[in-house]
């Protein structure tokens, strides 16, 4: 009897203790308002599947909390040749989640995998042409010829190191549950509803991730977002509607979050229509906008004045000021140019986004005080693209963003003509800029490149193709017990360093 | 019974021949292709090219016609350029939550429409009728998605009763989970419902042969449940029918709100991302169903009304 007793008394216990650990694992639950379409780091492009991607993935090299400068990923450490033409690189002692080790063939494999026909993200990687594996921990690319960003293209997500030998074998099943030596490992994935992670028992990092789980939610409406948060469903919501955040933040235990990624907004102007190809008009439209009354009225204070259409990255001139708010100049320039009166422009506005259409209205308001009469044209996102990339459209209110740290990718699109999109569409065209880009691309990394990006920044503020409007902030909402938590400048965000402290 | 049903569905093949060639045509004008989609501010002209390649819609229109075809006969209705996955397997991912709404729904508004729609009828022309009148006007007049965000507010925020959003696992959980987001769409169901069935009670029982059937001696409970009520549910079958075939795919706003992974939102979304496959699978997908359910509401109205014959 006594020992059926303490046979129990022990079950007791036991049970206790263990229900006692399990309340000790801690789960993370965010909602994000993107729906993950792949895990394939080479085929995709949307937001929530990079941003999952880059949990599950590493990289050689990542870019640091500051999104200035590269920091160490797989790669321990890694030298660059005078030329350009040889990147070597050290690997450290990692694992993927099912315990084999990251080789050097494995990064072979991936960055050919990305360079290959079937990559949408073929040009960043095709410029290393050939690998040399020394020993076990070290490979050595080389380049035909010198391409700077060759090595910052390292650190995105389409370059993520992937097993060789499971990938082959698998083929695209792979990417149904797929296996990294990043922080998380996929635990299961609901389609359209959620991703649940859970920590990768081998990470490098040791003793990381903080959390046992990690739930991404999908839920695509910014106001379910931030309910879910006030009702305690999630511990973190990403980009709460705007209009909410004050609110929010008088709410007991809800902190706000803000940080400015890698994003630029402005109006394309179509330099083939004819007020718009003078130089003179598109400035005149540049002072005849209010940006603060812009950033204050439209994202709630969420957001800095944009001097160009470029984001705030790496080089930035910290001496470049945006075009200030002076009606009289705008006049003034208006006619200097032989539109005293102004003219009239229609303007492409997605119709899918409320930011979007509230910003189209302020500036159809504060253009009209220059005599310019804007006419808004609300069209789904799809069309708008097609629109601009047909030539077909004066105006059109637009944004850009960098998923990389170096300047080089995006500058090649808004700025440079012919290249990519014809400095987007504007059709605008400096040569001395198009010879600068030449140039950047050949030269190591250092102060002399920065100086060329500076100076084709200085050439787009002066040379207008747009009227530049605002860097928005990305805002998160978040329970306070949630520490370490950031969004960072790319946009994405890391999770091994977040703890609950309840 | 049977030979009807497998006659309407032989009459499927021509519905849906027109259906691809409509749905596939009218892509083929629709402004935006799926490579600038996904590329967006990246991509050169030839990346653009060589992804078009890679999807094969650089092949000529009448080509994808028929591999498109090609897709629908062998059931997989193409495969998802983003989702990299057939349209079926995203559809079948989803199609548990739809069908969960449409059913929970329309049972949520048939307990509230019917017997509030009697309790009129047989109060015609009174306070109560005129009562319940304005209630349902209200129901009718209530935008969805303000009525999520006062449910919201109210059930799950207020009082905590109710999730906010969401799916769960297995049925029990979604039971639970689906509740509020098939209340909304039950209740503008509900709505109509009541309305219309309310004006037929009152017409039927105006009828010679309810009369009649008093005259034999029949109780009120009897003549109401044997003759004026199933004659009169004729027009709430019709709407039933044509709610089930909009819910199917017209439940967006319900589902982004409260973040259900239903087809709806995977038809918007495929059609922001311009994943063609999914568009038109989607398309011939929801004729089948249209099809399927207005079959279902014949065979109902024959049940409910002798009279009726499925020829």
């Amino acid at each position: 009897m006594m020992n059926r007793l303490n046979f129990r008394a022990v079950l007791l216990a036991t049970t206790m203790s263990l229900a006692g650990l399990a309340a000790q694992a801690e789960t993370l639950r965010m909602a994000m308002g993107y729906d993950p379409v792949s895990l394939d780091p080479i085929a995709t492009s949307d937001n929530g599947s990079i941003w999952t991607q880059l949990l599950i993935y590493d990289t050689l090299v990542r870019p640091d909390a500051t999104g200035e400068k590269l920091e160490p990923g797989l790669a321990e450490s890694w030298t660059v040749s005078d030329d350009g033409l040889t990147i070597g690189f050290k690997l450290r002692d990692a694992k993927f989640s099912d315990g084999t080790p990251v080789t050097p063939q494995d990064v072979q494999f991936s960055i050919e995998r990305a360079a290959s026909e079937d990559s949408g993200w073929g040009r960043f990687y095709r410029p290393i042409t050939s690998f040399e594996i020394p020993n076990d921990h070290e490979i050595v690319m080389h380049l035909a010829e010198p391409f700077t960003p060759a090595f910052n293209n390292l650190a995105l997500f389409a370059a993520a190191i992937l097993p060789k030998a499971e990938v082959e074998a698998k083929g695209q099943a792979f990417f149904d549950a797929p296996i990294g030596s990043g922080p998380f490992v996929l635990k299961k994935w609901t389609r359209g509803s959620a991703l649940e992670l859970t920590k990768n028992p081998y990470y490098w990092q040791a003793g990381k991730p903080a959390v046992d789980d990690a739930v991404l939610e999908v839920v695509t409406e910014p106001s379910a977002r931030a309910i879910k948060l006030e009702a305690g469903e999630v511990d973190v919501a990403l980009d709460p509607p705007l209009n909410q955040i004050k609110d929010l933040q008088s709410k007991p235990g809800v902190v706000i979050g803000e940080v400015i990624p890698y994003r630029a907004d402005f109006v394309q102007l179509n330099t083939r229509y004819a007020p718009l190809g003078d130089e003179k008009v598109r400035q005149a439209l540049n002072y005849a906008i209010d940006k603060d009354a812009l950033i204050k009225g439209v994202l709630y204070g969420a957001g800095k004045p944009a001097a160009s259409a470029m984001p705030v990255m790496a080089y930035a001139d910290p001496d470049l000021k945006p075009y200030p708010h002076d009606l009289a100049k705008a006049k003034e320039l208006l006619a200097e140019a032989g539109y005293p009166d102004g003219f009239e422009a229609e303007m492409l506005v997605d119709s899918g986004i409320a930011t979007q259409r509230n910003t189209a209205i302020a500036l159809q308001a504060m253009l009209s005080q220059v005599g310019v009469r804007v006419k808004i044209q609300m069209l789904e996102s799809g069309t708008q693209w097609e629109t601009t990339k047909a030539g077909n459209y004066q105006m059109s209110l637009s944004y850009t963003t960098s998923d990389t740290i170096d300047p080089d990718q995006i500058i090649g699109f808004v700025a440079v003509n012919p290249e990519r999109a014809n400095a987007y569409h504007t059709e605008w065209k400096s040569d001395r800029l198009n010879d600068l880009y030449a140039q950047e691309r050949q030269t190591v990394n250092g102060p002399e490149r920065g100086a060329m990006f500076q100076d084709m920044i200085r050439i787009l503020h002066d040379g207008a193709p747009y009227i530049y409007l605002y860097h928005p902030a990305t805002v998160w909402a978040q329970k306070d017990y949630v520490k370490g938590f950031s969004v960072l400048p790319t946009s994405n965000f890391r999770l091994e360093d977040v703890t609950i402290e309840k | 019974m049977f030979q009807v049903i497998l006659k309407r569905l032989l009459m499927l093949v021509p519905v849906l021949i027109g259906i691809t060639l409509i749905g596939f045509l009218l892509l083929q004008v629709m402004p935006g292709d799926p490579a600038s989609r996904a590329m967006g501010t990246r991509a050169s002209p030839e990346e653009l090219e060589a992804m078009r390649r890679l999807w094969g819609l650089d092949q000529p229109v009448w080509v994808q016609y028929l591999y498109f075809l090609r897709d629908c006969v062998t059931g997989s209705f193409g495969v998802s350029i983003f989702h990299k996955l057939p349209v079926i397997d995203l559809v079948a991912a989803r199609l548990p939550f739809t069908l969960g709404i449409v059913l929970y729904s329309t049972l949520i508004a048939l307990l509230v429409a019917l017997p509030f729609a009697i309790m009129a009828a047989l109060n015609r022309g009174n306070p109560v009728d005129s009562a319940i009148r304005q209630v349902f006007v209200v129901l009718i007049a209530m935008p969805p998605f303000w009525l999520c965000y006062v449910l919201i507010l109210w059930l799950a925020l207020g009082l905590g009763w109710f999730p906010t959003g969401g799916v769960g696992d297995g049925f029990a959980a979604n039971v639970y989970r689906l509740f509020l987001p098939s209340l909304v769409v039950g209740l503008s169901t509900a709505a109509l419902i009541q309305q219309s069935l309310r004006s037929a009670l009152i017409d039927t029982m105006k009828a010679d042969y309810v009369d009649t059937a008093r005259a034999k001696g029949l109780n009120g409970r009897a003549v109401f449940l044997r003759h004026i009520l199933p004659n009169s549910l004729i027009s709430t079958i019709s709407i039933i029918g044509v709610r089930v075939s909009w819910i199917i795919g017209g439940t967006v706003v319900v589902e982004k709100i409260f973040s259900v992974p239903g087809l709806g939102s995977l038809l918007i979304d495929a059609i922001v991302s311009r994943d063609l496959p999914v568009i038109r699978g989607l398309t011939v997908f929801f004729a089948i169903m249209v099809v399927i359910v207005n079959l279902i509401t014949d065979i109902c109205y024959a049940l409910a009304d002798p009279r009726v014959r499925l020829e």
